[in-house]
C-alpha cells in the first residue's frame, strides 16, 4: 500500500549485519517448528502448539493498531468473529470450502472494519475504547439476533469440510492436528513478516509517529484518518484469518467464543503481556499465557499441587481446587495483566531486555 | 396507552438502580479521571455480598443495604490505594487495563468459589406486585426504587452540603488547584473511589431480588454504567442520575415495541450517537 | 512576495472571540514577530493558520492559494509547518526517527530520509544524540529537535511557537542564530516570542495582537514607539 519495498529492507546504515549466530538460531528453530509433528506426536502438545500460533496471529494483527499506531481497540472480537462467521456460515449453508471462504471473510471483515473505523476514529482516548466495545457489542448482539443466517445462541458446528488438493497431496483427514499446525505455522510467520515489513517502512514511522502524539504527527504531514485506516485494514484483515483459521479447527462457533467481549480483551492482554509496539512482543505474550491458562483449564496446577505434595487430594481444599480451578483460567488473564501494568508497563519482553541490556532497546534502527 | 404507560413506569424504576451505577462512575471518573471497567464487576460482588447475608444470615436483601454500603466503601478504598493510584498518571490505556485486569479477577474469583452457575435469591415478595390506576408494579422493583431515591438524595445533600462533599467536587472540578487550596487530594479520591464502589455494590443489592446471579454478569452492566454517564456526561452527578433513567425507559420501551433481543443494540446505538454528535453528554462540559 | 495573507480571519468558541477579524501578509523571506499579552490569541492564530482550527470567519491564503479549511496535512504538504509552544516530541522514537518522521513528507525512501535527517540535526546541532529517545532530550534540545524536524518537511514558511520559552540566556542565543541562519536561506518564518528583546532583533515586521484583535503592526522601531503598544503591553511586562 505504502513506501517502496526495497528500501524498507535497506539496513540502517549504522546497524551490524546480524551475525552469523543469529542467522544460524533462525534458521535451526524454524526447521525444529517444520519437524516438531514429526518429533513430537503427542495430540495435545501439537492443540497447544496450535493455539499458542493461534494467539500470536491475533496478537500480531492488534499490535499493528494497538501497538504501533496507538489506538487501543478493545473491539477486535468483531474482525475475529466476523472471520469466524464468514467462513463457517459459506462452508455450512454454500458449501464453499473454508480456504476460500477465508478470503471473503477478510472481504467483509474489511467492510466492517471500515465502518466501525468511520465512528470510532472520529474519537480519542478512552472515547475511543468505549466506541470500539460498543461496535463490537453490536455486532454481536446482531449476531446473536439474526437467527436464520447465524442460528443465533446455538452457534453453527462444522458438519464436513471439503477435501483440499495441494499439488500431489489430498487432505481429507482434518480431525489431525497436523494440516492446522502448518496452516498456523505459516500465518505466523506471515504475520511476523508483515508486522516486519510494516515497522520497517514509511508505514511504520507515519504510525508510530500517530501514536506518540497525533497532532504533531498531523502537523508533519501525515493523513490521520488515512494511516488508522490503513492499520486498523492490516489489522482486521489478518485478525479475521485468524478467525475463520479458529471457526475450521475447533469446528464450533458461538457469539460467545467469538465475538464477546472477553475474546476483545484477551486479544489485547496478549499484547500487553509479552509488550506492545514490539515484534516479538506478542510472541512471549502468547508463549506465556496459552500454556499457563490451559494449565489451569485441564487441571494440571491442582494435579501438580498434589504431586508436590502441597496440597492433598483428598482434603477439602484439594477437592475444592480440583472442582473449580479449572473454571477460573481466566483468572490468570487477570493477574497477569494486573501486574504487568503495575510493575512491568513495557510488557515481560521489555522488562527482560531492561534487565539483559541495562536500558531499552527501540525497535527500529 | 396502558402498555404504554407501564414500560415507562417500569424503565423508570429500573432506571433507578442504573442511575446508582453511573454516579459511582461518574464520581470515580470525575475525581480521578480514570475510567473504572471493573464497575459492573464491583456491582456483581455486591450481588454475591447480599447473597451470602440472605443465605447464612437470613438478612433481607433490602435490609443489607446497611451492611453493604460500608463494606464495599472499605472494598472501593482498598482497591484504590493498592491499585489505582499506582495508575492515576499512567497511560489512560494502562488504567482501562488495570482495572479490566481487577475486573476478571474479581468475576473469576467469584467463579472459583461460588461456580459459575446461576443463583437466584427468592424472598417472599420476589414476584409481588401491586396495581395503580391499571398499572402493575413489581413490588421488588418499587422498593429499590425507593432505596435509590434515597440514597441519591443523600448523595447529593452529603457533595452539595457538606466540607468533604464540597472538597471532593473541588478535586473533580480542577485537581491542581484543590491541591494548591490545602485540600488533601488522595485522600478524597479513596473517598470517591470508596463511595463509588459503594453504590455500585448497593446497586448490586437492590437487583439481586430481581436478577440471576452470577459472576460474570459484571461486563454487561460495566458496559451499561458507560452508556449512562457517557449520555449524562462524563463526571456530571446530576448527568449520570438522568442518563440511568433514560436507558432504563429506552430499555424497557425497546423491549416492548422492537424486541428483548434487539434493545441491548437499541442501547449501544444511541451510545455511539452520543459519542459521535454530543461527545459532552447531556450535561457535561468537556469531553476530554 | 507575498507568501501568506490572511484576509479578516476571526476564530470563535462557543460565544467567545478568540481572534477577531485579523488581517495582515507576510513577505517572502522576511522574520514576522507576532507578540501579545497571554491569551492575546497568539496560537489560536497559528493553529487557524495551520489548518487545526477551521477558522469561523475569513480566508487564509497560501502562496496565492486559499487554504482556509484545509487539513494540517495538507497545509504541511503546501509548504508550512509549525513548532508548538509546549514541545511535542514523539517521546518513545530516537531523536533521529522524529526527524525522519518530517522528512518522509517528501518522500517515501526511508534511505533519503535518513539522510535528510542527519543534514538538519547537525543545522540545529544535536548530530551527536541521533539514537537517544527523544523523550530523554533536556528541554533546549527538544527545542531545537522540533525544529529539525519541521524544517525536515522542506518547508517555505516557518510559524515557531515560543521556541525560546524556558530557555535560558544562551541557549535563547543559540535558538536565535538558528532562526537567523534559516533566514539567510530564504525561507519565511513567523514568530511568537515573549522576549521582546529577541523579538526585536530578529524581526523584519511585528504584529502585535491584543485580546483577540490586531492592534498594531510596524517594523520593531515602529512599535517599539507605538504608545498603544506600550500601554497594553510593554508596559505590563516591563511594570
Amino acid at each position: 500500500m505504502n513506501s517502496p519495498a526495497k528500501s524498507a529492507i535497506t539496513k540502517p546504515p549504522k546497524s551490524k549485519a546480524p551475525p552469523v549466530t543469529y542467522l544460524l538460531a533462525t534458521v535451526a528453530l524454524l526447521s525444529l517448528l517444520f519437524a516438531f509433528p514429526q518429533i513430537v506426536d503427542s495430540p495435545y502438545t501439537l492443540h497447544m502448539m496450535i493455539l499458542i500460533f493461534l494467539s500470536i496471529i491475533l496478537g500480531e494483527s492488534w499490535n499493528i493498531l494497538g501497538g504501533y499506531t496507538g489506538q487501543y481497540s478493545v473491539g477486535h472480537a468483531a474482525y475475529f468473529g466476523t472471520g469466524a462467521y464468514t467462513t463457517m456460515m459459506l462452508m455450512q449453508y454454500a458449501q464453499v470450502p473454508p480456504w476460500l471462504g477465508v478470503w471473503v471473510g477478510v472481504a467483509v471483515a474489511i467492510i466492517v472494519a471500515l465502518a466501525i473505523g468511520s465512528i470510532c476514529f472520529r474519537l480519542r482516548g478512552p472515547y475511543f475504547v468505549l466506541a470500539s466495545i460498543a461496535a463490537a457489542e453490536i455486532i454481536r448482539l446482531t449476531a446473536l439476533n439474526v437467527k436464520s443466517f447465524t442460528n443465533g445462541a446455538e452457534g453453527i458446528l462444522a458438519t464436513d469440510i471439503p477435501p483440499l488438493k495441494l499439488g500431489a497431496i489430498l487432505i481429507t483427514d482434518f480431525s489431525s492436528k497436523l494440516p492446522f499446525y502448518y496452516t498456523g505455522l505459516i500465518l505466523v510467520l506471515l504475520t511476523i513478516l508483515m508486522t516486519w515489513l510494516v515497522q520497517h517502512s514509511k508505514l511504520g514511522y507515519c504510525l508510530q509517529a500517530i501514536r506518540e502524539d497525533q497532532d504533531a504527527a498531523h502537523s508533519l504531514g501525515i493523513n490521520l484518518t488515512l494511516h488508522k485506516n490503513i492499520a486498523l485494514i492490516i489489522s482486521a484483515a489478518f485478525t479475521s484469518t485468524a478467525g475463520s483459521f479458529y471457526a475450521v479447527y475447533i469446528g464450533f462457533i458461538d457469539p460467545t467464543s467469538v465475538l464477546s467481549l472477553d475474546m476483545s480483551v484477551q486479544i489485547v492482554l496478549i499484547c500487553i503481556i509479552g509488550g506492545i509496539g514490539t515484534i516479538f512482543g506478542p510472541v512471549a505474550g502468547a508463549i506465556i499465557l496459552v500454556p499457563l491458562s490451559e494449565a489451569l483449564r485441564s487441571n494440571m496446577i491442582a494435579q501438580g499441587l498434589f504431586k508436590a505434595g502441597l496440597v492433598g487430594e483428598e482434603s477439602s481444599i484439594g477437592i475444592f481446587l480440583k472442582d473449580n480451578l479449572a473454571h477460573s483460567h481466566v483468572l490468570i488473564y487477570g493477574i497477569l495483566v494486573v501486574v504487568v501494568i503495575l510493575f512491568m508497563p513495557e510488557g515481560v519482553l521489555g522488562f527482560i531486555s531492561k534487565f539483559v541490556h541495562g536500558k531499552t532497546r527501540r525497535g527500529v534502527s | 396507552m396502558t402498555v404504554f404507560l407501564q414500560s415507562l413506569i417500569s424503565g423508570i424504576l429500573i432506571g433507578g438502580v442504573y442511575a446508582l451505577i453511573g454516579i459511582g462512575l461518574t464520581m470515580i471518573f470525575g475525581v480521578m479521571r480514570v475510567i473504572n471497567f471493573a464497575h459492573g464487576d464491583i456491582m456483581m460482588v455486591g450481588m454475591y455480598l447480599t447473597y451470602n447475608l440472605f443465605t447464612l444470615c437470613g438478612i433481607d436483601p433490602f435490609a443489607s443495604v446497611v451492611i453493604c454500603i460500608p463494606v464495599m466503601f472499605l472494598f472501593g478504598g482498598f482497591l484504590q490505594k493498592i491499585f489505582i493510584n499506582r495508575v492515576l498518571n499512567a497511560l489512560p490505556q494502562n488504567q482501562i487495563l488495570l482495572t479490566i485486569g481487577l475486573g476478571l479477577i474479581m468475576s473469576n474469583t467469584i467463579m472459583l468459589i461460588y461456580t459459575s452457575d446461576y443463583k437466584i435469591l427468592t424472598t417472599s415478595y420476589s414476584s409481588g406486585s401491586f396495581r395503580i390506576a391499571g398499572i402493575s408494579i413489581s413490588e421488588p422493583l418499587a422498593i429499590s426504587f425507593l432505596i435509590t431515591v434515597i440514597i441519591t438524595a443523600a448523595l447529593y445533600w452529603f457533595l452539595m452540603k457538606t466540607d468533604m462533599g464540597q472538597a471532593i467536587r473541588a478535586t473533580a472540578q480542577d485537581r491542581e488547584a484543590a491541591q494548591l487550596m490545602g485540600i488533601n487530594v488522595k485522600r478524597m479520591s479513596v473517598i470517591a473511589f470508596g463511595l463509588g464502589t459503594a453504590l455500585a455494590g448497593t446497586a448490586g443489592a437492590l437487583i439481586t431480588p430481581t436478577y440471576y446471579i452470577f459472576p460474570q454478569i459484571g461486563s454487561t452492566f460495566t458496559l451499561k454504567a458507560f452508556v449512562i454517564t457517557v449520555l449524562g456526561g462524563m463526571g456530571s452527578v446530576i448527568g449520570a442520575t438522568l442518563g440511568g433513567v433514560i436507558i432504563g425507559i429506552a430499555e424497557s420501551m425497546g423491549a416492548v415495541y422492537i424486541s428483548s433481543g434487539w434493545k441491548e443494540v437499541l442501547v449501544y446505538v444511541i451510545f455511539l450517537l452520543v459519542l459521535l454528535f454530543k461527545p459532552s453528554g447531556l450535561m457535561g462540559k468537556s469531553r476530554m | 512576495m507575498t507568501i501568506l495573507e490572511l484576509k479578516n480571519v476571526s476564530k470563535f468558541f462557543g460565544g467567545l472571540a478568540a481572534n477577531t477579524d485579523i488581517s495582515f501578509s507576510l513577505e517572502e523571506g522576511k522574520i514576522i514577530g507576532l507578540i501579545g499579552p497571554n491569551g492575546a490569541g497568539k496560537t489560536t492564530l497559528f493553529n487557524c493558520i495551520t489548518g487545526f482550527y477551521p477558522p469561523s470567519q475569513g480566508q487564509i491564503l497560501f502562496k496565492k492559494q486559499n487554504i482556509t479549511g484545509l487539513q494540517p496535512h495538507q497545509i504541511c504538504r503546501l509548504g508550512m509547518a509549525r513548532t508548538w509552544q509546549k514541545v511535542r516530541p514523539l517521546v518513545k522514537m530516537s531523536v533521529l526517527d522524529n526527524v525522519m518522521v518530517g522528512a518522509l513528507c517528501r518522500t517515501n525512501s526511508l534511505k533519503i530520509a535518513r539522510e535528510i535527517a542527519m543534514e538538519q540535526l547537525k543545522v540545529v546541532h544535536i548530530e551527536h544524540k541521533t539514537n537517544m529517545p527523544a523523550g530523554g532530550l533536556p528541554i533546549g534540545e527538544r527545542k531545537r529537535l522540533e525544529i529539525a524536524r519541521i524544517l525536515a518537511t522542506n518547508p517555505e514558511l516557518l510559524l515557531l511557537d515560543e521556541v525560546m520559552g524556558g530557555l535560558n540566556t544562551s541557549e535563547s542565543e543559540e535558538i536565535i542564530q538558528l532562526i537567523l541562519e534559516t533566514k539567510s536561506r530564504g525561507l519565511t518564518q513567523m514568530v511568537i516570542e515573549h522576549d521582546m528583546k529577541a523579538i526585536m532583533r530578529i524581526s523584519d515586521r511585528i504584529v502585535v495582537l491584543n485580546s483577540g484583535e490586531k492592534l498594531a503592526e510596524g517594523t520593531p522601531a515602529e512599535i517599539a514607539d507605538n504608545q498603544e503598544v506600550i500601554d497594553a503591553y510593554l508596559g505590563e511586562s516591563h511594570a
